[in-house]
């Protein structure tokens, strides 16, 4: 018996310990996430900033939406998109073999006309039956094509692109009319950019016109309400932390801006992974650092794309088991960046991060569930020790959260309403109880799913921006 | 451990609460006195009120949201009325802070006092403008190099000139932009650092010249055309287009035949904007170059030759190869806004 209330308390020690240590790591983030997001602020605000912008020194862009199956809100998408403030972009949207009208709704509303094509095709994919131009809207390029998933229409749309810099939107994803031109200040400061990523906000219960989130609001109802907080702390300490260690992992596929020719030279996206942005990011690392290529990956706050999240268990459930998915995968293709000197602060800082923190979290999170209840229940752990793993995994958890609130409060404060700021701080505080233990479980079922190979994308329900207030 | 806990997660929420509040009573202070500005600048633009009233607005106001107010005015404020608030605004207390602030350690005062120059600046702060346009902070140095658009001084255009080759593309076009409005003295400049054919700096300036289109560098850039560096070909292969001289179109004609791709498709887009009937045939050979990007500029190219070069394209529509076919039919094909975009 002594034994085993000996291996119970040293290995309830070792995932404390853990918890410690991953916490404040995050701890760190946010800390440097802290003087990463003023000095952001400060240039956005500016207003030489703001005209150098509006010139025609802008890099043109290539906008790439691959939509399957969106004749709902297609239109109004593109519509959106095509009304963006910057001077030098076209919009490549894909048609990925969809089984609805999709196709049809496009040639309707924009007046599509077929043209022959004359560019290469320099990443396989899948076979193109027909590509139009718009006579109605000149940026506008339509590519009909045989259904080969979402990488698979980004890469024809990257064959089909002119400009040096492509950035991938879903067709389901309401980009701010400035978030262009804030998302290329980057390249306006001189920086060697590879990619760089903007914030992805959570739009339920956004007031939407034309496409356009004119009114910002927090959900009323937890689950969308608690991934608003999700999403705050993601981004605004995730990643901000990140800009300032050199090892951003994740560029949101929703909207995030790439390098063309370095995105070509590594073979566009990989057909079969399961979270494609992920993927090719860190190819894309592999790919700069083996040829020495002097860049940077940085993440911006102030460009904003809204999206719908999941409004139920069964839905979110599936899209969180997928993202997991995709981390295992990735880490398990790429785990010889990890710990790996060559890759510098993306193989000894960033990969074990997602590695044994992000991955690893979830087993470690329900062993410490088994271990403190189960040796609590036969008296080989004491009352106090299980209260401070309460406080280790949760407080912590707990005060990160509201932290993230704060971040957003001092800088960019979309959610104007006192309401809507109460409702952000009570989410931060209720998130620890319930929501997180369900994230651990669908997390869990990751691993479970990558041990019997199981690969299915998850179907996303989403209610449409037309229903919303 | 608990209690500490407790109280640092109620105190973040009192402070996340206090920090709404504090802001609110704020822009409650102070919008008013930004509306009092606006309108006294706005009666002294009229003339129906003295300076001072601005002034005195001015100071009232949070230094950055004073700073902001006069970039927001010095668009819609006629020059020589302009330049006598920015004589008046030396001898304010405020201003001589901002202006002090040029030298300032911290990269947050240093854009201050740059974008206060930037609109506000007298002669006699060309030293000071000089030493912010060559920052080490972008955004403090692109603040700085606004000022051009107020201040003529060589001192200040050298600076700027000299800066200019080191900058990242996007950077570089803003400067050019700036640096358009002094003219005369760029021109010298640049003219003798053209000369300098192992100068490292040649394909930014080169491509700068050809951004300018002034009629005395285009013998300078013609010199240009067959450098040994590939990069410095292609802004040659460029520029020219904006020249439209024999000699542009004798250069050219051998930029069409170059090895490096780049030069031929550029070489191709300026024979479109200089569309001598001489050179047709050499862009309906492009339209079959391997390269599709040089077909697509040729045939983009001959739709700028009018009828002569349509016929072309009608001709290729109808020919064996089918690469040459497809791009003559997307262009055909173009309405006159696309083609404009695509041209470009």
């Amino acid at each position: 018996m002594s034994t085993v209330a000996s291996i119970v308390a040293t290995t309830d020690l070792a995932i404390l310990v853990y918890f410690l240590a991953l916490n404040s790591f995050y701890a760190v983030l946010l800390v440097l996430s802290i003087p990463e997001i003023w000095e952001q602020t400060r240039v956005a605000e500016d207003d030489d900033f703001q005209r150098l912008m509006q010139s025609d020194a802008l890099p043109p862009i290539t906008i790439l939406v691959p939509a399957y199956n969106e004749s709902a809100t297609i239109e109004a998408s593109v519509t959106a998109i095509l009304t963006l403030e910057y001077r030098n972009y076209e919009v490549v949207v894909v048609n990925d073999g969809s089984r609805d009208d999709t196709m049809e709704k496009l040639r309707h509303a924009f007046d599509l006309y077929e043209i022959p094509r004359i560019y290469p095709e320099t990443i396989p994919t899948t076979s193109l039956r027909a590509l139009y131009r718009s006579r109605s809207r000149s940026r506008l390029t339509v590519l009909d094509k045989e259904n080969g998933g979402k990488a698979d229409s980004l890469n024809a749309a990257i064959n089909a692109s002119r400009f040096p810099l492509v950035i991938a939107v879903d067709a389901d994803t309401l980009i701010e009319p400035d978030a262009l031109l804030r998302l290329t200040r980057p390249f306006l400061l001189g920086r060697e950019i590879a990619a760089v990523g903007g914030t992805v906000r959570v739009a339920n219960n956004c007031t939407v016109q034309d496409g356009r989130v004119t009114d910002a609001r927090v959900p009323g109802r937890l689950l969308p309400g608690v991934q608003v907080v999700e999403y705050l702390r993601a981004f605004l300490f995730g990643r901000l932390g990140w800009n300032r260690l050199g090892g951003n992992l994740i560029i949101s596929g929703a909207f995030g801006l790439f390098r063309k020719q370095y995105v070509a030279a590594i073979g566009g996206y990989h057909t079969s992974s399961i979270v494609e942005d992920l993927d090719l990011v860190v190819r894309l690392h592999r790919y700069l650092r083996h040829n020495k290529i002097r860049y940077e990956m940085p993440f911006i706050p102030d460009p904003v794309a809204w999206t719908e999240v999941p409004e139920s268990m069964k839905v979110l459930s599936r899209q969180r088991e997928r993202w997991h998915r995709g981390l295992i995968a990735a880490m398990w293709t790429y785990k010889s960046m990890l710990l790996n000197p060559r890759y510098g602060r993306v193989g000894m800082l960033a990969m074990p991060f997602y590695a044994f923190g992000e991955m690893l979290a979830p087993l470690i999170e329900v062993l410490g569930y088994v271990i403190t209840i189960g040796g609590f229940a036969f008296g080989m752990v004491n009352l106090s020790f299980a209260l401070l793993f309460v406080l280790v995994a949760w407080g912590y958890g707990m005060l990160l959260s509201l932290w993230a609130v704060v971040l957003e409060e001092v800088s960019f404060r979309r959610y104007r309403r006192f309401g809507d700021l109460v409702r952000l701080l009570l989410f931060a505080s209720l998130e620890n109880f319930g929501y997180r233990q369900c994230t651990v479980w669908w997390r869990l079922k990751a691993f479970a799913s990558v041990w019997k190979r199981t690969h299915v994308w998850g179907e996303m329900t989403r209610k449409g921006f037309a229903a919303t207030p | 451990m608990a209690v500490v806990q407790g109280v640092l997660l109620g105190s973040l929420v009192v402070l996340v609460i206090l920090n709404r509040w504090f802001r609110l009573r704020r822009a409650a202070r102070v919008h008013p006195r930004r509306l009092a500005v606006d309108a006294s600048l706005r009666r002294w633009i009229a003339g129906t009120t003295p300076l001072t009233g601005v002034l005195v607005g001015l100071a009232r106001l949070p230094v950055t949201l004073a700073i902001d107010t006069l970039v927001s005015w010095s668009a819609r404020v006629p020059g020589e009325r302009w330049r006598r608030l920015a004589v008046a605004l030396e001898q304010q207390w405020w201003a001589r802070l901002v202006r002090t602030n040029s030298g300032s350690a911290r990269w947050w005062k240093r854009l201050e006092s740059a974008r206060f120059l930037s609109v506000a600046a007298v002669p006699s702060d060309a030293a000071r403008l000089v030493r912010l346009i060559n920052d080490t902070h972008p955004a403090v140095h692109i603040a700085a190099v606004a000022a051009l658009e107020r201040i003529e001084n060589t001192s200040l255009t050298l600076a700027a000139l000299e800066r200019l080759p080191r900058l990242p593309p996007t950077v570089q076009a803003y400067y050019a932009a700036m640096l358009q409005r002094s003219r005369p003295a760029v021109v010298q400049h640049l003219g003798k650092r053209l000369r300098r054919v192992d100068d490292p700096a040649l394909p930014r300036l080169t491509e700068f010249a050809g951004r300018l289109a002034e009629p005395a560098l285009r013998e300078c850039i013609t010199a240009l055309a067959e450098h040994s560096d590939r990069e410095v070909r292609i802004q040659v292969a460029r520029a020219m287009g904006s020249f439209p001289h024999r000699e542009s179109v004798t250069a050219l004609r051998a930029a069409a035949a170059d090895a490096s791709w780049e030069v031929r498709a550029q070489a191709a887009r300026s024979l479109g904007m200089i569309t001598d009937a001489s050179t047709l045939p050499l862009l309906r050979a492009a339209l079959r170059d391997e390269m599709w990007w040089v077909r697509l500029r040729a045939a983009l190219a001959l739709m700028r030759f009018g009828a002569a070069g349509r016929n072309a394209l009608l001709e290729a529509e109808v020919g064996a190869d089918p690469a040459t076919r497809n791009v003559a039919k997307l262009v055909l094909g173009l309405p006159a806004q696309a083609l404009a975009e695509f041209a470009a």
